[in-house]
């Protein structure tokens, strides 16, 4: 059945407070022990969208709508989830998506070290397909995932479990040199992969209480403030307050990663909450317990646009929605191939509103070189957009 | 109480009937639909719905706004089964109430009514969920071959007859010149649209059509209670053909039909002819019938749903004068607005699925053709009622891939565009029959937990 697994709230509850007050003592005046479980099965329901992402992701795979060996490693649950062709065609524009903005990167200037930050990575695959695909790569790309430890621990788990999955990685590491896991599984740290177990909250300096605001900034091992980078986000700073994603985005563009480095942010959100379709989409997330704190804030692919010029990625700025990427990045052979997967797809009119309430956006600055040696210019400058919304 | 009576007082609260009760019921309804040709004659009053897709609720909201059977006539355009969650009690309810009130329910095929399509888009699960084997998605499959394929109302009133309604507070008159007070002389009125609360939300004269403004449709008002956008602007939209002098005071009948039109077909007696007890075909006219769109192109298009055709207004203005008619009704697309009207009013989509998949955010709407006075007391010919209408006059149809129109409808918007019709050529609106008059009723979901039935909260997919 294609329905989505509803996460039950009660089996999801661990032993953990929420996030950000995790081991930093104290007891906290004004925080019942109501809210702080409201707010720990709130994160567990974020935490949890993982699994629908990875099971979304299996369902394309296994239909033919994308080819991903490392599917069925990274999706936690024993189930093969069937999605129905209209989320399974979301889910391949998706990846598609993301994979052309970030292939157009690392093949700008290839020879060139690079870096990639994907933030809630989760079960993502993306470093394993790439790495899969092109094994040197591994040698002039540092990848960071950052997520809940939850989510990190079962990642590294998953990987060390699969002896396919597990060779990719040691084959990505030069001769001699050893990977690093904590005691407690939950952290990786190597020349080519890294997992960070971070609540990215924590990378935040604005809209928090001063009292929460830790000293010093979670630890990122093997983090290169000097090579371009390109920062990844799906369906991940749409979970958090818009005062939080700005920090969060704030700590990177300014403390992790400093002004002389090419940056640039690629994200994939949902848009459009005023409209019928989006309204009926906010509430049945909330029946799920899930919040998009920051959608009417950035509610459209020109407020996606303003966004990511206002967080400092001023070289240039680009959105389109999953049905113009559809049209517009997917080739004809392609969108042939993909639409005859299930035998036609018969949610024609439900395909162009869902995809377009979902919107990837790019944006990037060019650091200390200027325009002409911006690698983020030369992978991104010419691609083509969508316009604004006529508002 | 017999036993179907007593099946439908279960359907009806949402229940199911046990599975040799599902055979016998199928077996019943073949019988009775083998009798029916290909294009159904029905005579008006009769009321017209579009997809349902198993959203049980909405469907006893639907008889809630629509009155119910025997009481109201209906017609089904197919679509009953998949992406709902309550498929088989939908489609077993409206099949007992067929079988138990046969001139009173006519149900014809939708694309979703096939095997293929329901292994994929939920029906077969649901079967398998509720009565642990694929018997009864079996016993169904073979009814749904036996569906008929359209349906060809005749003497259905040109004008509105008067309504006890009451107008809405967001009610739109078209009239400038009449202050918004009730019409009692409903003599130049064609388009009626209520609420689920029988109050008018807006009107349409016939006489107010300017051809020249004819560029964007006419579209389902909204209950102004959900905050949904209201027919504001639609005044003198969506014209039909000229009401001075070339139309005919006669009504044309009302070709309804689950998708719409096929290059292959270019009359109903051509219909008439298709074999079509068996599983939908991949192509040919049958295939067309239930999977083509009308979108805003000349002649015919390759469609985005990868089955059927995209038909312009030139192939449908050509279809309805060649074969007499004066509307196409159709479902298959999701409107927002739970209807719309398209190229000068010749054809118009249903749409009665409310808040489509739980996701959508649309109303949905029924279409009530009434009786014309001179068509005396109510009755109903199974088979080939209507069938002399075809005129002699050639017409050739325009094939797909030529002309502009042949590339377009890939990925293509919504396929929603604009009613115009500007490049149809004067002489097409000559003869035209004049449309019926159409009161359409929109309503909104019905609330799960409603009634007292079982409601599974069900869960809608994201990306997430
Ligand atoms: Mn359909």
């Amino acid at each position: 059945m294609a329905a989505p697994q509803i996460p039950h709230l009660l089996s999801l509850r661990g032993g953990h407070g929420r996030g950000r007050g995790r081991g930093r003592g104290g007891h906290r005046f004004g925080h019942h022990e109501s809210e702080e479980d409201a707010a720990a099965a709130k994160d567990h329901v974020v935490q949890a969208t993982d699994g629908d992402a990875s099971g979304s992701r299996l369902s394309a795979v296994e239909l033919g709508y994308m080819d991903d060996p490392f599917a069925r490693a990274f999706h936690y649950e024993q189930d093969s989830p069937r999605r129905y062709p209209i989320i399974n065609r979301g889910t391949y524009v998706r990846t598609a998506a993301l994979d052309h903005l970030v292939t157009r990167f690392l093949s700008a200037f290839p020879s060139q070290p690079k870096q990639i930050i994907s933030l809630g990575a989760g079960s993502d695959t993306r470093w394993f397909r790439l790495v899969l695909a092109d094994p040197s790569l591994a040698h002039r790309l540092v990848y960071h995932e950052l997520d809940f430890s939850t989510n990190t621990s079962k990642k590294i788990a998953a990987m060390q479990n699969r002896p396919f999955v597990w060779k990719v990685f040691k084959d990505s590491l030069p001769e001699g040199v050893l990977e690093k896991i904590s005691e407690n599984g939950t952290r990786l740290e190597s020349p080519s992969l890294n997992v960070h177990p971070v609540d990215l909250r924590d990378l935040a300096r604005e809209g928090i209480p001063a009292s929460e605001i830790p000293t010093s900034l979670p630890r990122l091992p093997n983090l290169d403030p000097d090579v371009p980078t390109l920062l990844l986000s799906e369906c991940c700073l749409c979970y958090v307050s818009p005062e939080i994603t700005v920090s969060i985005l704030r700590t990177f563009t300014t403390s992790l990663i400093p002004r002389r480095t090419p940056l640039a942010l690629a994200l994939y959100e949902p848009i459009h909450p005023h409209d019928p379709f989006g309204r009926v989409m906010l509430r049945n997330l909330a029946t799920r317990g899930i919040d998009l704190p920051t959608i009417s804030t950035f509610s459209s692919r020109r407020l996606q646009k303003s966004r990511l010029e206002d967080a400092g990625f001023e070289g240039g700025q680009g959105a389109a929605d999953v049905g113009w990427i559809w049209s517009k990045w997917v080739e004809e052979t392609e969108r042939e191939r993909v639409g005859q997967c299930e035998g036609g797809l018969d949610e024609v009119e439900e395909w162009d509103l869902l995809a377009g309430h979902y919107c990837v956006a790019w944006g990037w600055r060019d650091g200390d070189g200027g325009e002409e040696e911006s690698v983020f210019w030369r992978a991104w400058g010419e691609l083509d957009g969508q316009e604004d919304e006529v508002e | 109480m017999s036993d179907l009576d007593k099946a439908i007082a279960l359907l009806r609260a949402c229940r199911l009937i046990p599975e040799n009760q599902v055979r016998e019921l199928c077996y019943k309804a073949r019988e009775l639909l083998i009798e029916e040709g290909n294009v159904v004659g029905v005579d008006a009053p009769v009321t017209i719905c579009g997809d349902i897709h198993g959203q049980f609720h909405d469907l006893m909201e639907l008889f809630r706004v629509g009155g119910d059977v025997p009481d109201t006539n209906y017609l089904f355009m197919g679509d009953f089964v998949d992406r709902g969650f309550y498929s088989l009690e939908s489609f077993l309810l409206l099949l007992c109430l067929k079988v138990r009130y046969p001139d009173r329910i006519t149900l014809i095929r939708g694309n979703h009514e096939s095997r293929q399509i329901t292994t994929v888009y939920g029906f077969y699960d649901e079967c398998l969920r509720k009565y642990g084997s694929a018997n009864v998605w079996r016993y169904c499959c073979e009814v749904f071959d036996y569906l008929a394929l359209g349906a060809l109302v005749s003497g259905a009133a040109t004008n509105l007859e008067p309504t006890s309604a009451t107008l809405a507070d967001t009610f739109v008159d078209t009239d400038d010149s009449q202050s918004s007070t009730p019409a009692t002389d409903y003599a130049d009125i064609d388009i009626e649209v209520l609420n689920a609360n029988n109050e008018i939300l807006s009107r349409y004269r016939r006489r107010d059509r300017d051809p020249l403004m004819s560029s964007s449709p006419v579209r389902g008002g909204m209950s102004g209670s959900n905050g949904a956008p209201r027919a504001a602007g639609a005044a003198g939209t969506g014209a039909t053909a000229d009401s001075g002098g070339s139309a005919s005071n006669d009504g044309g009948a009302v070709l309804c039909v689950h998708g719409g039109l096929s290059p292959l077909i270019d009359t109903i007696d051509k219909i008439r002819l298709l074999d079509r007890k068996q599983e939908v075909p991949h192509e040919g006219a049958m295939c067309d019938l239930l999977w083509s769109d009308p979108d805003e192109i000349d002649g015919w298009g390759l469609s985005p749903r990868g089955a059927g055709f995209l038909f312009g207004a030139d192939i449908v203005k050509c279809f309805n004068h060649r074969n007499d008619l004066s509307l196409i009704a159709r479902a298959h697309q999701l409107v927002m607005e739970g209807f719309k009207e398209m190229f000068d009013a010749t054809i118009v989509t249903v749409w009665s699925a409310p808040n489509y998949c739980y996701r959508c955010g649309n109303v949905a709407a029924i279409l009530e053709l009434a009786e014309d006075g001179s068509n005396a007391g109510f009755a109903r010919s199974n088979g080939d009622a209507g069938r002399s209408r075809g005129l002699p006059m050639p017409m050739p149809m325009p094939m797909p891939g030529i002309g502009p129109g042949g590339l377009q409808g890939q990925g293509q918007g919504q396929g929603q565009g604009q009613g115009g019709g500007g490049l149809i050529p004067r002489q097409m609106d000559i003869g035209h029959r004049m449309a019926p008059g159409r009161r359409y009723r929109v309503f909104e979901a019905a609330p799960q937990d409603s009634r007292g039935m079982p409601a599974k909260k069900p869960v809608a997919d994201y990306f997430l």
